[in-house]
């Protein structure tokens, strides 16, 4: 008789532990979604039933397949965040026209793989970035070293080594405004700090402190 | 007014359909004309998404005065979302599999910083692998 009970109070204390990991923040996103599959944001009273519906289901598909959890939750910064996506759809639509001319002028063009080190250490920061250079014509993530943060871009049409040193300047640009829209206070301190040369000045210097 | 109005958001989102179209055309002769994997994803991803951003704002235009029971504007947000998060999964997938079969044009490569470093890998996992060889 003993045993069930005692599987059933383990059983228990893992739903305890899964349901406290839950972030609210990420229940929040999560129920936007809902409310825009179900026509959500009308001003009737079904909103309101949608809306406590979506962070249950949240909550219980949360429970049910639990993720690694998002640290440091993202800060946002509304102006910066406004002036981010203003970037990238003006970036998307240049980048657009230069890789339709790239199509229709040049048949063999010349591309380049440039490996990119990001200038600040967080995981967020870095996916969004990748995920808007992929998103951005004319740019392509081929490989990530999480563990050194070097993202491995293949940018097409880049042949010398100025434009390759454009590229790579691009890409820093895009994880500046991220950053600057979604990073926590030492990030954007960090980038304050200086380039990525006087980051890693930085890095050495900390390294030499710390042994 | 209201008709002049109706009439120019009528043209606004037939431009936005027509451009997203467009740059879909684009999209499908980069595939036949670009020479290797790498550069064919840029083509298939990319002009693709921004046409068919276009294609959904011109939807939506349409879309604002009309009420339909199958789907509003929100849904076309989601579409538009989901595409934007799906397609560099799949786009980095595919460049990371092409690249480490060797599916690219050396020939065309201006600079390749991939290949040193991955160099520099094997020849430190040849000096460990023959200690898992012999073991």
């Amino acid at each position: 008789m003993t045993r069930p009970r005692k599987r059933k109070r383990a059983g228990l204390t893992a739903l305890r532990r899964r349901v406290g990991k839950v972030q609210v923040p990420v229940a929040l996103g999560m129920t936007l979604v809902w409310m825009l599959l179900f026509k959500g944001f009308q001003p009737r009273w079904e909103s309101l039933g949608l809306l406590v519906l979506g962070f249950l289901v949240s909550v219980l598909i949360m429970v049910l397949f639990p993720m690694p959890p998002i640290t440091p939750m993202p800060r946002f910064h509304p102006v910066h965040l406004v002036r981010l996506v203003l970037y990238v759809l003006a970036e998307m639509v240049v980048a657009s026209f230069q890789v339709t001319v790239i199509i229709f002028t040049r048949r063999q063009a010349p591309s380049s793989v440039v490996a990119v080190r990001m200038r600040t250490d967080s995981d967020l920061t870095m996916v969004c970035t990748a995920i808007a250079a992929s998103i951005i014509p004319g740019t392509l993530i081929v490989e990530v070293n999480r563990s050194e943060r070097v993202l491995y871009v293949h940018m097409l049409g880049v042949g010398d080594d100025e434009a390759v040193e454009r590229g790579r300047r691009d890409i820093w640009k895009l994880e500046r405004r991220f950053v600057m829209a979604l990073g926590t206070h030492e990030d954007i301190a960090a980038l304050r700090a200086g380039g990525p040369e006087a980051l890693d000045e930085q890095e050495t210097r900390e390294g030499g402190e710390r042994p | 007014m209201n008709e002049t109005l109706g009439a120019v958001l009528d043209w606004v989102a037939i431009l936005c359909i027509l451009a997203g179209a467009m740059l879909s055309l684009v999209a499908g002769v980069g595939l036949i004309r670009l020479p290797d994997l790498l550069s064919r994803m840029h083509a298939a991803a990319k002009p693709q998404v921004l046409g068919l951003v276009l294609v959904l704002v011109g939807i939506d235009i349409r879309l604002i005065p009309v009420e339909t029971n199958v789907f509003n504007v929100g849904t076309l947000v989601l579409v538009a979302l989901f595409q934007m998060a799906t397609i560099p999964v799949a786009g980095h997938i595919t460049a990371r599999v092409g690249y480490r079969t060797g599916r690219i044009e050396e020939g065309l490569m201006a600079r390749d910083e991939l290949a040193e470093r991955l160099e520099a890998d094997e020849a430190a996992a040849g000096d460990r692998g023959g200690d898992g060889a012999a073991r």
